[in-house]
């Protein structure tokens, strides 16, 4: 009895992931095509915040769609997904700060991280869907690391997990 | 895992980096690596000196617009966007000039304002004020 409600939830857990990991991939694969396709506006939204020269906001408008879309792939990829599980939340988490302290420092910026699909939505929305993404990548880390002590503790068979 | 992570996250910054590079080498034309391409901007002076020519747009949230305001503009901001616009284009014609401000130097909204009534609205004559709000108010001093 015991046995199988382990089962069970071992089955719900693995379902749980999947969808999550689906929906980060498809938000960060998403965003990171609109702006690869337009790093000149991309350099003008990361400029506004203030925070870096134009010279490395230009640098940045080229990488970090990149770094985007290759992060949300490699979470599909066994040998890399933790690594991306990890970048995905510290990129989420730089977002969600620049955002804020351009907000704190009276700076009223065009987030830019949608790129022009995210030009209608407001500050709070941006911040809204900045905190559900890191919500769900401290899930999907947390059940990496979750994952990688029960297997080296040899307790379970890798569900999933990176 | 902490190494593992790092050594994965090492991986997928160096594998971001060779799209990132071509694509920066393949498009180094059409972007400046030393200055951004700015918007057209006004003076407070060249557009006062414009009189009732000048159509005057405020970008800043509504709450500092109904605070105070250049006489006679009408606000638009990003986050009202669909409910603010059809006033403006009812009081625009071709032959007015549009001076979007917001706050300050430092903001970006005018800029962002400005591109939207070019691309979106397609607008013509559309610009950025030199200083926003700030610039104005020292004017009027």
């Amino acid at each position: 009895m015991e046995e199988q409600r382990k089962v069970n939830r071992a089955g719900v857990a693995k379902l749980l992931v999947l969808v999550l990991r689906v929906l980060v991939s498809l938000v960060f694969i998403y965003t990171g095509v609109m702006k690869v396709f337009t790093p000149v506006r991309f350099a003008t939204d990361i400029s506004n915040y203030h925070l870096l020269p134009w010279t490395g906001a230009a640098v940045l408008a080229f990488y970090l769609p990149w770094l985007e879309i290759v992060s949300a792939l490699a979470l599909w990829w066994s040998r890399l997904c933790a690594g991306a599980s990890f970048l995905l939340l510290a990129m989420v988490l730089v977002f969600i700060a620049a955002s804020v302290t351009a907000r704190l420092r009276g700076i009223d910026v065009s987030c830019g991280c949608f790129g022009n699909a995210g030009r209608n939505l407001t500050f709070t929305s941006h911040l809204l869907i900045d905190l559900a993404l890191f919500l769900v990548l401290l899930i999907l880390s947390g059940f990496e690391i979750r994952q990688s002590r029960l297997r080296q503790a040899g307790s379970v068979t890798p569900i999933l997990s990176c | 895992m902490t190494r593992r992570a790092a050594r994965q996250v090492l991986l997928i910054l160096s594998l971001a980096l060779l799209p990132a590079v071509v694509q920066a080498v393949y498009m180094r034309n059409r972007l400046s690596w030393r200055q951004p391409a700015t918007a057209d901007e006004v003076s407070v002076q060249e557009a006062k000196s414009w009189g009732r020519e000048a159509m005057w747009i405020d970008a800043r949230p509504g709450t500092e617009y109904e605070k105070e305001h250049v006489p006679g503009a009408l606000p638009l901001s990003t986050d009202e966007w669909d409910n603010l616009l059809p006033a403006v284009l009812n009081s625009w014609s071709p032959e007015r000039k549009l001076v979007v401000y917001c706050s300050k130097q430092t903001c970006g909204a005018s800029r962002e304002v400005a591109r939207r009534l070019r691309e979106e609205a397609g607008l013509k004559n559309v610009f950025v004020l030199t200083g926003g709000w700030e610039a104005w108010k020292s004017s009027e001093k």
